[in-house]
């Protein structure tokens, strides 16, 4: 009894900061998305609107577009950072690779680079006019990559971006699982005769899916809320073909001060969040309440 | 001997007098700073050359001899905005002094932000310098007062229009003026109309086909708020559409309630704007005011509306600029009758932008800001700033030798300025700027990119302008 007292002692500043910074916002920006309130409206103060704002936001499509292009994002990078962690995993674990300390070192190296940054330096690699990017593909290729105008181009740079950035963290990751994994059920695969793809389909991956599982909600969570490397890169654009809903949420609560609006946004979206992680659970465990 | 005692003992008295002049000239600062030594002041400012003047002349120069240390944060436009309303909202006091651009003034007074400065020195006489007067200040301070009492509520630290640059070099080339008279039949001149400035970009992008030239710069970012600006300010002005082509009364935009908005000026303002992109460099769909300075300082375009405050080091900086000695500089070319309308003064021609230092209501060092703010509006110090930022928001400093010197080799730029700024005026009075900035501006880019045509464009604008006044409660 006395031990767990202790216990909940050493806890307790790390719950009253999540207290503080975590609860009380949570419920205060609940409270506020039954308002109208705008401190550059005539009135403005808050005004009770009940369900009015999350009705609104049903036939918004400006948030609804920005929600499904974030999703859209946010399967693409999760996918492609998930097949491309694991080949690097794979290749900087292979003995062969006799450079693979120093590889394993530049690889990691974008992800100690601050978001702002990232977004910078790629957007000086991409502008059109004087980028080294728009530049080698109209020589090389005659491609005429432009990200201020066309949303595709736009669109995969900022996806292409965020692999540059994260990948990194998800071979890392990756690369944990699979040297803690038991060498026994391998060889016992392989003794079985299993080829390559059931050996990885049938044994690797159920004993890497707790490693895949945290990997995986992490990067989603991150993909869905991406703001400041898109925000230095495109700002979201061409026209809105990047605003992805962090960016229109800041948009809607800071430059428009639609505080009201702008907290059902957030709610709403974070429900969307909690449902895709609850639903992607599901999917890759296969029930609901255990990742084993 | 006796001469020499004479000698010395005049010299001692002339030291004395000097040195008690002296001390007496640099005593006011220090004695009315006695009180704040040692504070430290914060300011925030959209980098720009008259603010990185301030951070890197000015602030250290008011430390020396006050004591009062200025710590200067100067950043993007997006970011300056962000942080000072965000700590002004929030009543933080983390800035002592901000930068108050002349559009955003009305929201800040709407929304009691700024420290009033005429009555904080009325009320506290021991920190009014007697060099700090609000008469010596051009007519761009009256922007900064508050209409209901008149009083100063911002310091003007830059004021700038924004003029038609063009390639004088070129322009006055006898070859190219015989290429372009073969090609249009016309001589080669600054554009006085929109179909001759879009001729000449024609030309120019044609003829510098080889050349890395362009006809035109076009300040068309599809996701940033300038291209908002370049076609409300510069652009449909010049069409006769004026404030946004909202109606100041009746808050309407759309023009069957009375508005300008997706009037038939205004949609033939934006199909020549959108037009002129195929004369232009590539970067132009990506270029704010700082990357259209830029294009034009690289030598990359033969025209273009260019804010002023980039105009001296377009024009004299060899460090910076490929230009230098090839500025020319003239009035945006209009419609037919808006000239005379802005020489009424019913309209006007461009913009006239700048902006002022304020102090915010939740600042904790309001009395050294009070300080600070009166150091940089000496009339002592503005020509050097000038000098070194394109700026004037004084009538003295157009008397300045030096200023009149750089004037000459800025192609009269700042006569342009004194003569016929008052063709120019700054952003309508509104305190739902950034909110209606917010939901007109996703249209101008989808008309930049080609993603809905220009007409539509603006009645689209238009109808969401009007919704978002009747939310904020403007419009009935």
């Amino acid at each position: 009894m006395r031990q767990s007292n202790i216990g909940w002692l050493f806890l307790a500043p790390a719950t009253l900061i999540l207290l503080v910074v975590g609860f009380i916002p949570f419920i205060y920006i609940l409270y506020v998305g039954f308002f109208d309130w705008n401190t550059n409206a005539v009135d403005p103060t808050l005004r009770w609107a009940g369900l009015q704002n999350y009705r609104s936001l049903v036939f918004d499509t400006t948030f609804l577009n920005s929600l499904a292009r974030t999703l859209v994002f946010a399967f693409f990078v999760v996918v492609s950072e998930l097949l491309l962690g694991y080949v690097l995993a794979r290749a900087l674990m292979a003995d062969r690779l006799w450079v693979r300390q120093f590889f394993r070192t530049i690889h990691t190296l974008p992800i100690v680079v601050a978001p702002i940054a990232v977004g910078a330096t790629w957007r000086l690699l991409c502008v059109p006019g004087f980028g080294i990017v728009p530049y080698y593909l109209k020589q090389w290729f005659g491609i005429d990559y432009n990200i201020s105008t066309n949303a595709y181009h736009a669109f995969a740079t900022a996806i292409i971006m965020d692999l540059w950035h994260w990948t990194p963290f998800v071979t890392l990751s990756l690369m944990a699982g699979l040297t803690a994994l038991p060498k026994e059920p391998l060889e016992q695969a392989q003794i079985d005769g299993g080829n390559k793809l059931q050996i990885f389909w049938y044994v690797i991956v159920p004993m890497l899916k707790p490693v895949l599982l945290t990997t995986v909600f992490i990067r989603l969570m991150d993909a869905l809320r991406s703001v400041d490397e898109i925000w230095m890169l495109t700002k979201g654009g061409p026209a809105e073909a990047t605003r992805f809903i962090g960016l229109h949420i800041w948009i809607n609560v800071f430059p428009k001060t639609d505080y009201g609006y702008g907290a059902a946004m957030s709610l709403l979206t974070l429900y969307v969040t909690i449902v895709l992680s609850w639903l992607l659970f599901v999917a890759m465990t296969g029930r609901k309440g255990d990742a084993q | 001997m006796n001469s020499f005692v004479k000698a010395v003992g005049v010299g001692f008295i002339s030291l004395g007098l000097w040195s008690s002049t002296a001390l007496a000239e640099d005593s006011w600062w220090k004695t009315a700073a006695q009180p704040y030594q040692g504070a430290t002041i914060r300011g925030i400012s959209e980098s720009t050359p008259a603010s990185k003047y301030v951070e890197q002349v000015l602030g250290p120069k008011f430390t020396e001899e006050t004591g009062i240390k200025v710590e200067f944060e100067a950043t993007s436009w997006d970011q300056m905005y962000d942080k000072a309303i965000k700590d002004m909202e929030a009543n933080t006091g983390i800035y002592d002094f901000v930068y108050i651009e002349q559009d955003i003034v009305y929201t800040y007074l709407a929304r009691n932000f700024l420290v009033d400065i005429t009555k904080s020195l009325a009320d506290n006489a021991k920190i009014a310098s007697p060099d700090f007067k609000p008469e010596n200040f051009t007519t761009f301070l009256n922007y900064f007062k508050d209409p209901k009492s008149g009083n100063v509520m911002g310091v003007p630290m830059e004021a700038f229009i924004k003029p038609y640059l063009y390639r004088k070099d070129l322009f006055d080339d006898p070859a190219i003026q015989k290429a372009y008279k073969d090609a249009t039949g016309a001589d080669l001149k600054p554009a006085t109309t929109h179909d001759e400035y879009a001729q000449i970009a024609k030309f120019f992008t044609e003829y510098g086909a080889d050349k890395e030239l362009w006809g035109t710069t076009v300040q068309a970012s599809s996701s940033h708020p300038a291209a908002f600006y370049e076609f409300f300010e510069s652009i449909a002005p010049t069409f006769g559409v004026y404030n946004w082509g909202i109606d100041g009364t009746t808050f309407a935009a759309t023009e069957a309630n009375g508005g300008q908005m997706n009037s038939a000026a205004a949609k033939k303002a934006l199909n020549y704007w959108v037009g002129l992109l195929k004369y232009a460099p590539p970067e132009s769909t990506s270029s704010t005011w700082d990357e259209v300075a830029g294009t034009f300082a690289a030598g990359r375009a033969a025209q273009g509306l260019v804010y002023g405050e980039n105009a001296a080091w377009i024009a004299t900086d060899e460090s910076k600029s490929t230009v230098v000695g090839k500025v020319g500089v003239a009035l945006p070319p209009v419609e037919a009758g808006v000239m005379e309308t802005a020489e009424s003064g019913k309209g006007y021609i461009g913009y006239y932008d700048g902006g002022a230092f304020g102090i915010p209501h939740s600042s904790k060092n309001k009395d050294a800001s009070l300080l600070f703010l009166q150091y940089i509006g000496q009339a002592s110090v503005q020509t050097d700033w000038a000098l070194a930022g394109s700026r004037i928001v004084m009538n003295s400093t157009y008397e300045d030798p030096r200023i009149v010197d750089q004037d000459k080799k800025m192609n009269g730029y700042y006569t342009l300025m004194r003569e016929d700024g008052k063709l120019f005026a700054g952003a309508p009075p509104f305190p739902f700027h950034a909110q209606v900035l917010q939901v007109v501006a996703p249209f101008i880019y989808k008309a930049i990119v080609g993603e809905i045509k220009p007409d539509d464009a603006l009645d689209q604008a238009a109808t969401a302008a009007e919704a978002e006044l009747v939310k904020l409660g403007y419009r009935k």
